[in-house]
C-alpha cells in the first residue's frame, strides 16, 4: 500500500505521450555519436557489474581467512573484511573505469586528467570505506543483541541516517551563489508551485567536463538546487535554464527527497531480510566471517533491485518534468532543452528497452519531448 | 647476519666542559674549514675507488685507508659539534676519539651493486635526512641538529650531556658513517638503520614496548594500509577529543593528591596505547589491523606503562614546559617512522615481508614516542629516554 501510495504523482493519469521525432534537428553524425558513446557505456557497465559479482563471490567463499590479518575484536575484523571486500571490488573496477574514462575524453566530455581520475577515485574509496565500516558497526553491534531480528531494527536506523545525510549533504557541497537573474527566476517559480524559496548555488564542474547538469538536493532549511556552471556557459539558452531550474524546484515542491527515503525504507527490508537470510548459515551478521557473503548479498540484491529503483527514479523525474512545463508554461523551451542534452551530453534518445529499464534512472529524451508536447497539445485544447 | 664491517664505539663519560659548550661552534670552525676541504679531496677519490672497484673488485687498500680516515674524522668532527663527545677532535681521522669507527679491511664486492652504487643509495639518503634534517619533511631539521639544539642547554646547565640524547646522537652517527662508506664504495653493506647496532645505555624506563618478531605482511592490506586506517584515525581524533580535556583534569588531580587517578590514568594510558597501535599499523610496523580499544596486550607492538604511582607535584605543574625538548625531539624521531613507512611500503609490497632493521627504526621510534606521551600525559614522571636501544621482543 505504501508503494502504492509513494508511486502516485501529479502526472495526469490520462496523459497519453504522442509519438514524436525526438532526433527532429538533431545531426545524423550527432545520433550516431550518442548511440556509439551510450553503447560503449552500457556494456562497460554490464561488464563492469559481472566483474564486481565475480569478485565479491570468490571473496564470499575465501574471504573469511582475511581475518587472520586483524587483531581486533569481533566488529573490527567485520570491519576489515569488509574494506578488503570493497577494495578487491574497486580494483575490479579500475580497468572499466579506465576505458570509461578513455571513452569520454574521447568524446571531449571529460577533460580532467587520468591522475585526477585516480586520486579522485582513491578518495572515494576513503569514503566507502568509512561508509561500511559505518553499516557494520550499526549491523554487527545490533546483531549481537537481535541475533536473528537485526535487520528489522536496522531499517529505522538507516533510514534515521538517510534522512540526516540528506539533511546535511547541502551544506557539505562547494559552491557559489547563482547569477541575480537565475535567483530571481527560483523565486518567482517558487511562488508558483507553492513552495517555500530555495537557494540555488553553483558548482565549478567546468575543469573537469561539459556536461551539463543540476540536481536538487536538502530537506526543510537544507533545500538547494545545485546548478553545474557548464549549464551556465552559454550553451544553453536562459528559457532552457529556467526549464532546469523548475524542473529542479519541482523534486522539491512534490517532496521527491522525502519521497525518495521512503523508497529507500521499503526496498531495504527486503534487501536486509535477504541479507539475514543468506548469512545465517555462517552465524549470521554477528560474526565477522559472515561479512563477505553480505557483501556479495547486499551487491546482488542491489543490482537485482536496480530497475525498481530506476522505475521509481524515472517517475519522479517525469513528475518533474510535468511540473516545469506547468510552471514555465514554455514546452518549446523544455523540447530545446532535450535535445540539447543529445548534443552536448551525447544522451542517446531512444535507448534499447533492456537498457533503459535496467540503467535509465531519467525517462527517455525521447519521452521527454512528447511530454512537453503532449503538455502543450492538451494546454492547448484547455485554451479554446 | 655477520656484523656491519663499520661499527661505531662510543667510550663517553657524558661529562662536557661548560666553557668548550659554550663556544662549540666557534670552536668547530677550523674543523668545519678542513673537513670542507678533505671533503672536496674525498670526493675525487671515492670515483677512483669506484673505478678501481668497478675493474678489480675490491677496493684498493691504500684508497680504503685514506677514505676510511675521511669518515672516521667525519664521524669525529660531527660528533663534537652535535655535542655527542667531548674532546676537541683530531684532525687525521685517527682512532681513539670517544665516538669512534671500526672498519673491517677491505673486502670483495659484487661488481654489478658497485655499478649502480649511487641509485642503489637513493633509499638510505633518504632515510639519513630522519637525521641530518633537509628536505621538506624536515622543519627543525634531523635528530641530529634538534637533539643538539636542546642538549646545548642541558649541558651547559649541568655540564653534562643526558645519556638519552648522546645515545640517540651515536644511533644517528652510526647511520651516517655506514652510508659514507656504502657511497664511498668501501663496503657494499648496506646501512643499518636497525638501532640495535648503537652502542647506548640502554636505561631501564617504566614505559616500554612488547614487540612480536613476525615480520609477515599481508600485501593486500599493504597495498591499501592508509584507507584501511581511515576508521581508525576518525575514531582516535573522537577519542583525542575527550582525551585532552581528560588529561588536563588528571593534571589537577595529580597537582592536587599528587599521583594520578586510577580510572583517569587507565583511560589515557588505552588512548595512548591505541594510537601506539594505530600508528604501527599505518606505519607498517606492524601487520593485523587493531582493535578499537586499545586494550593491553592486544597488538603485536604494545607499549606497556606503570601502575599510577606518586608524582613530584613540581615536575607535574610544569610538565607541559618540561617535556618541550622531548616532543620536540618526538617530532624529529617520528620522521624515521614515516620515512620507513614510506620505503617499507614498496619492499613490503614486493616482499611480503617487513625489513627487520626498517620494523625496529620504527619500534624504537614508537616506543619513544609512547614515553614522551605517558611523560606528557602524566601516566609517569620519568623522563622519556631517546636512546636508541634493541626493544626486547616478546616471543
Amino acid at each position: 500500500m505504501a508503494a502504492s501510495l509513494l508511486w502516485q504523482t501529479s502526472v495526469p493519469d490520462d496523459l497519453v505521450l504522442p509519438d514524436v521525432d525526438a532526433t527532429k534537428g538533431l545531426d545524423k553524425s550527432v545520433l550516431d555519436d550518442a548511440e556509439d558513446f551510450e553503447t560503449f557505456l552500457r556494456w562497460s557497465f554490464v561488464a563492469s557489474q559481472l566483474a564486481a559479482l565475480a569478485v565479491l563471490a570468490v571473496y564470499a567463499r575465501r574471504g573469511a581467512r582475511f581475518a587472520r590479518e586483524s587483531a581486533a575484536g569481533r566488529i573490527g575484523t567485520g570491519m576489515l573484511l569488509g574494506m578488503i571486500g570493497l577494495a578487491l571490488v574497486w580494483l575490479s573496477q579500475l580497468p572499466f573505469e579506465l576505458l570509461e574514462l578513455w571513452w569520454q575524453r574521447r568524446h571531449e566530455l571529460w577533460n580532467a586528467g587520468y591522475l585526477d581520475w585516480f586520486l579522485e577515485s582513491w578518495i572515494s574509496l576513503g569514503a566507502e570505506f568509512l561508509f561500511v565500516c559505518f553499516w557494520l558497526l550499526i549491523t554487527m553491534a545490533l546483531a549481537a543483541v537481535l541475533p536473528k531480528t537485526w535487520w528489522v531494527a536496522a531499517v529505522p536506523v538507516f533510514v534515521g541516517l538517510a534522512l540526516l545525510f540528506a539533511f546535511v549533504y547541502p551544506y557539505l557541497v562547494e559552491s557559489h551563489p547563482a547569477p541575480p537573474d537565475v535567483r530571481r527566476d527560483a523565486l518567482v517559480f517558487a511562488q508558483r508551485q507553492h513552495t517555500g524559496p530555495v537557494k540555488v548555488g553553483v558548482e565549478d564542474w567546468s575543469d573537469f567536463t561539459s556536461v551539463p547538469n543540476a540536481y536538487a538536493t536538502g530537506l526543510g532549511p537544507s533545500r538547494r538546487i545545485f546548478l553545474w556552471d557548464t549549464l551556465l556557459d552559454g550553451r544553453f539558452s536562459r528559457r532552457e535554464v529556467r526549464v532546469v531550474l523548475a524542473h529542479e524546484l519541482g523534486h522539491h515542491s512534490r517532496h521527491h527527497i522525502w519521497k525518495s527515503v521512503a523508497w529507500y525504507a521499503l526496498v531495504l527490508l527486503p534487501l536486509l531480510g535477504g541479507v539475514a537470510w543468506l548469512t545465517a548459515r555462517r552465524g549470521g551478521l554477528y560474526a565477522p566471517t559472515a561479512v563477505p557473503l553480505a557483501l556479495l548479498a547486499l551487491v546482488a540484491g542491489s543490482l537485482l533491485l536496480q530497475p525498481l529503483d530506476n522505475a521509481v527514479s524515472r517517475r519522479f523525474e517525469a513528475e518533474a518534468d510535468w511540473t516545469a512545463l506547468e510552471t514555465t508554461r514554455d514546452p518549446a523551451a523544455a523540447r530545446a532543452l532535450f535535445r540539447d542534452f543529445t548534443r552536448e551530453a551525447l544522451e542517446d534518445p531512444t535507448p534499447p528497452g533492456w537498457a533503459y529499464e535496467a540503467l535509465a534512472t531519467h525517462p527517455s529524451i525521447e519521452e521527454r519531448i512528447a511530454m512537453a508536447t503532449a503538455w502543450e497539445r492538451r494546454n492547448a485544447r484547455g485554451r479554446r | 647476519m655477520a656484523e656491519h664491517p663499520v661499527r661505531i664505539s662510543v667510550d663517553d663519560d657524558l661529562r662536557r666542559s661548560r666553557l668548550t659548550v659554550l663556544f662549540r661552534l666557534v670552536l668547530a670552525i677550523p674543523h668545519i674549514l678542513w673537513w670542507n676541504i678533505w671533503s672536496f679531496f674525498a670526493l675525487f677519490v671515492a670515483i677512483a675507488v669506484w673505478v678501481v672497484t668497478l675493474v678489480r673488485g675490491t677496493p684498493p687498500a691504500g684508497l680504503y685507508t685514506l677514505q676510511a680516515s675521511y669518515v672516521r674524522y667525519s664521524t669525529h668532527f660531527f660528533a663534537y659539534v652535535v655535542l655527542a663527545a667531548n674532546p676537541w677532535p683530531m684532525f687525521t681521522g685517527r682512532p681513539g676519539y670517544p665516538v669512534d669507527l671500526d672498519f673491517d679491511p677491505p673486502q670483495r664486492q659484487r661488481r654489478l651493486a658497485v655499478a649502480f652504487r649511487l641509485v642503489l643509495a637513493i633509499p638510505a639518503l633518504v632515510l639519513a635526512v630522519c637525521f641530518t634534517g633537509g628536505g621538506a619533511l624536515t622543519y627543525g631539521g634531523g635528530t641530529l641538529l634538534v637533539v643538539a639544539f636542546f642538549a646545548w642547554f642541558a649541558s651547559l646547565v649541568r655540564g653534562e650531556m643526558p645519556s638519552g640524547f648522546r645515545d640517540l646522537q651515536a644511533y644517528g652517527l652510526r647511520y651516517l658513517a655506514q652510508l659514507f662508506a656504502y657511497l664511498f664504495v668501501l663496503t657494499e653493506r648496506y646501512p643499518d638503520v636497525d638501532p640495535a647496532a648503537t652502542p647506548a645505555a640502554g636505561r631501564e624506563h617504566p614505559v616500554w614496548l612488547a614487540m612480536d618478531e613476525n615480520l609477515r605482511r599481508s600485501r593486500l592490506t599493504v597495498f591499501f594500509r592508509l584507507l584501511l586506517s581511515l576508521p581508525h584515525i576518525v575514531w582516535l581524533l573522537l577519542w583525542t577529543i575527550v582525551a585532552i580535556p581528560t588529561a588536563f583534569v588528571t593534571w589537577l588531580a595529580a597537582l592536587i593528591i599528587g599521583r594520578t587517578p586510577r580510572a583517569l590514568h587507565r583511560f589515557l594510558a588505552a588512548w595512548i596505547r591505541y594510537s601506539t597501535h594505530l600508528y604501527a599499523y599505518l606505519t607498517l610496523a606492524a601487520n593485523p589491523f587493531p582493535g578499537f580499544t586499545g586494550a593491553a596486550g592486544s597488538y603485536p607492538l604494545d607499549p606497556v606503562f606503570p601502575a599510577p604511582e606518586r608524582q613530584h607535584r613540581l615536575v607535574t605543574g610544569f610538565r607541559i614546559f618540561l617535556a618541550i625538548p622531548a616532543l620536540a625531539v618526538n617530532g624529529a624521531v617520528g620522521l624515521l617512522v614515516i620515512v620507513s613507512a614510506l620505503l617499507g611500503w614498496f619492499v613490503a609490497l614486493a616482499l611480503g615481508r617487513m625489513p627487520a632493521s626498517l620494523r625496529n627504526a620504527q619500534a624504537y621510534a614508537l616506543r619513544y614516542s609512547a614515553q614522551v606521551s605517558a611523560y606528557v600525559f602524566l601516566l609517569t614522571d620519568r623522563y622519556p629516554y631517546s636512546g636508541a636501544i634493541r626493544i626486547p621482543s616478546r616471543s
